[in-house]
């Protein structure tokens, strides 16, 4: 008794289950294709990856070292010193950029400044070339012969060549002027197209109220922009985390290990050394787990809207 | 009705999906792929090379001079090393020889961790030639456990050129400048600099390949025969330090930071020599303003036992991958690159490589007195000398190595102890290369 009437309940519960089912059957295929293509192209790849961070060996002769790459990774001193350096391009970088894209976009803003276009338009165009081609425009540029030594040579103010591209800290500094060149304008397009919709008035009542341009930009620009600004952080972060272009064409990774970003280090251990496929892929997993942290991180600094 | 066409819809989309996913692979082999037979019954090698210039030019001539008995037609596709690099550790790691060519070049100091990190990919080719006509040091890196997988092409074999005008105002002649050692070396350089104010010669300081120069003259390495890392009590490589930064201290080397720097170094006039591999001569000789004012004389040596005034820098070799089509691909090298003196005569005068088949240089290119050196017989004594290169094994680390020294090379520059220097370099390689 009891069991025809639970089986009478399953089949029920079936029933209503596959009715919804053929009601939505159109909705499901056209999920379904998405879901396979980013199964396929985006998770399976990245459990393959996984696996494979459990393996090291040269090139085809892999072997089941279970976690040890992860433990090698505490102890390699190049993976430390590109963690290192990826942390200072971040740690310096990223704000400065910020700052500098508020403060364009701003100024930008202004709806009295003359030729507002062209410089917009200038300011952006750095994000539209190739990374291969500006970051050897830039190593041109800082070369010791270049134009850079050349303008500060002329302008008396340094007496020698600066060695931008072989001195430890120079070399560093170099590429992240490279980069803050790169996408300043970039992230200011996105604090411009928030801008537009901020309400004109309460500036109007601000400046009723006495307040200064410095305390409307502080009290008002900058909590209205405070999505955008964490959304662009974000950005800014898993792009420096992933910086490879520029440090392979401006420095090779140079002066030694100066300028070595982790990726970097990921392409030399597959490429430029005996492949360790194993242990390339355990580093790229730390770039997955840092993504995560830091994203996690600001979402909770700066999140929270109230 | 109207879910019905919903349905039809869906469905001819998967199928378009599907059928672009499996289109790829039926047609790409048609194009690129290794060891076809053409319609006239040759049998197509593709190889792959670097350098339109030198290696291909080298292989379109070896074409033309091919006269075996499997006629084939050979097609080149030029890569950047690094791309060929990057192509073959991805496809011989992906465990499917699809796509590959049946021929390659290998720098010779990366060969070790291609043979070994991907056995039975490269098809042994020591039938198809006599390895022992080549120069001693080309085999060791070109074989693995006895059994030959490359067949050596162009040395490294190095010289010291030199600025005759600028030497010579520093009150040395060419007899002076013979047999050096690089602490003779050092003390020319600082005489160089007072009296001519320029700088003896450039450096990149992301390449270390002037240390590698130095410890090759004795025969030592990085690493020795059984793989072991050798830093911390390799005597020959400290002595090598010692010179560097003795260089860079006083001021008696011109930093660049790339090749192009490199090369506009020595034809601006800036530096007084360039101690480098025989393959930098033509680009010496693209200044032709410079004519007559250079000169080349042995490389310097490490003042130890046991050191000769030869070394190496660079240089590659030819592989046959182990696809349909090697032994033709393996016949071919053999017909050209392994017996044939006259091609190798011909390789000299049209493309200005010198090969490392010793039997090649008794012929008459050899003896050709290059008027851009002062009548030097330019060719004829960089062969000699290259008979003379101490044979070392390079191992499979030599880049890996490289990178970690270069890191602890700026700390030593920066006041470091030499010994702490090695000490936390060796274990730092110990560490990651076990």
């Amino acid at each position: 008794m009891s069991q025809t009437a639970r089986s009478a309940g399953n089949s029920n519960q079936q029933r209503t289950f596959m009715t919804r089912l053929k009601k939505n059957y159109i909705g499901w295929i056209f999920i379904l294709l998405s879901v396979l293509g980013i199964g396929l192209f985006y998770f399976y790849p990245m459990v393959q990856a996984f696996l494979l961070s459990l393996r090291s060996g040269m090139g085809a002769n892999l072997e089941f070292v279970g976690f040890d790459n992860y433990v090698r990774l505490f102890s390699d001193p190049t993976f430390i010193t590109s963690l290192t350096n990826t942390f200072i391009y971040l740690l310096v970088q990223v704000p400065v950029m910020i700052l500098l894209a508020l403060f364009f976009s701003v100024l930008l803003n202004d709806p009295k400044l003359k030729f507002r276009g062209f410089f917009r338009t200038a300011i952006f165009l750095p994000a539209v070339t190739s990374l291969v081609a500006y970051a050897v425009i830039f190593k041109y540029l800082f070369g010791n012969d270049g134009l850079v030594n050349e303008f500060l040579l002329g302008m008396n103010l340094i007496s020698t060549p600066l060695n931008w591209l072989s001195d430890p800290v120079l070399a560093k500094i170099t590429i992240i002027i490279a980069i803050t060149w790169r996408w300043t304008g970039y992230n200011m397009i996105f604090y411009l197209s928030a801008l537009q919709n901020v309400d004109k008035s309460m500036y109007e009542a601000a400046r009723i109220d006495g307040a200064s341009s410095i305390q409307q930009f502080f009290f008002i620009t900058i909590p209205l922009l405070k999505p955008i600004i964490l959304f662009t952080s974000i950005v800014s972060t898993i792009g420096t985390l992933q910086l490879f272009d520029e440090v392979m064409n401006i420095t090779n990774g140079g002066p030694g290990n100066a300028t070595m970003s982790i990726s970097m280090y990921i392409y030399n251990l597959s490429f430029e050394y005996t492949p360790d496929f194993g242990y390339a892929a355990t580093v790229s997993y730390v770039i997955v787990v840092l993504v995560v942290i830091l994203s996690f991180l600001q979402f909770r600094v700066a999140g929270d809207r109230d | 009705m109207g879910k019905k066409i919903w349905l039809f819809i869906v469905v001819l989309l998967t199928t378009f999906l599907l059928a672009a996913c499996g289109g790829g692979n039926s047609e790409e082999s048609s194009s690129g792929d290794a060891s076809e037979t053409t319609a006239d019954g040759a049998t197509k090698i593709v190889a792959w090379a670097w350098d339109p210039n030198f290696n291909i030019a080298a292989l379109n001539l070896a074409s033309e001079n091919y006269n075996g008995d499997t006629e084939i037609e050979l097609e080149v596709i030029e890569n950047a090393q690094d791309d060929i690099v990057q192509k073959l550790n991805t496809g011989l790691s992906s465990g499917t020889m699809k796509g590959m060519p049946n021929l390659v070049l290998i720098e010779d100091q990366r060969a070790q961790s291609f043979l070994q990190s991907y056995p039975d990919a490269f098809y042994p080719i020591g039938d198809y030639f006599n390895p022992e006509d080549f120069a001693d040091y080309k085999l060791a890196p070109t074989s693995l456990e006895g059994e030959q997988y490359g067949l050596p092409f162009d040395t490294g074999a190095t010289g010291f050129f030199y600025r005759t005008d600028y030497l010579e105002e520093a009150g040395y002649t060419h007899d002076d400048l013979v047999d050096l050692t690089w602490a003779e070396f050092v003390e020319i350089a600082k005489d160089v600099k007072e009296q001519t104010g320029h700088a003896m010669l450039a450096l990149d300081p992301n390449d270390l390949g002037i240390l590698r120069i130095m410890m090759q003259t004795t025969g030592t390495w990085y690493t020795t025969e059984d793989g072991t890392i050798n830093l911390a009590d390799n005597e020959p490589l400290k002595r090598a330090l010692e010179h560097y930064k003795e260089l860079m201290d006083n001021d008696l080397v011109k930093l660049v930071s790339d090749w192009s720097q490199y090369l506009a170094a020595f034809n601006s006039g800036d530096v007084a020599s360039v101690p480098a591999g025989n393959w930098i001569a033509p680009s010496i000789e693209a200044e032709e303003s410079q004519s007559g004012l250079w000169a080349v004389a042995p490389i310097p040596r490490l003042d130890m036992e046991g050191a000769v005034n030869a070394s190496n820098h660079g240089g590659s070799s030819w592989y046959v991958l182990n696809i349909d089509g090697k032994e033709a691909a393996a016949e071919f090298l053999g017909n050209t690159f392994g017996s044939n003196v006259d091609f190798y005569q011909s390789l000299l005068t049209d493309v200005g490589a010198i090969g490392t088949y010793i039997p090649a240089s008794e012929g008459d290119a050899y003896q050709f007195e290059n008027e851009f050196f002062g009548g030097q017989k330019v060719i004829y004594d960089i062969s000699q000398w290259m008979e003379e290169i101490p044979q070392v094994d390079y191992g499979m680390n030599t880049y890996g190595i490289e990178d970690i020294i270069s890191a602890e090379l700026q700390q030593y520059l920066n006041g470091k102890s030499l010994e702490d220097m090695l000490a936390d370099a060796q274990a730092q390689a110990e560490a990651q290369f076990k």
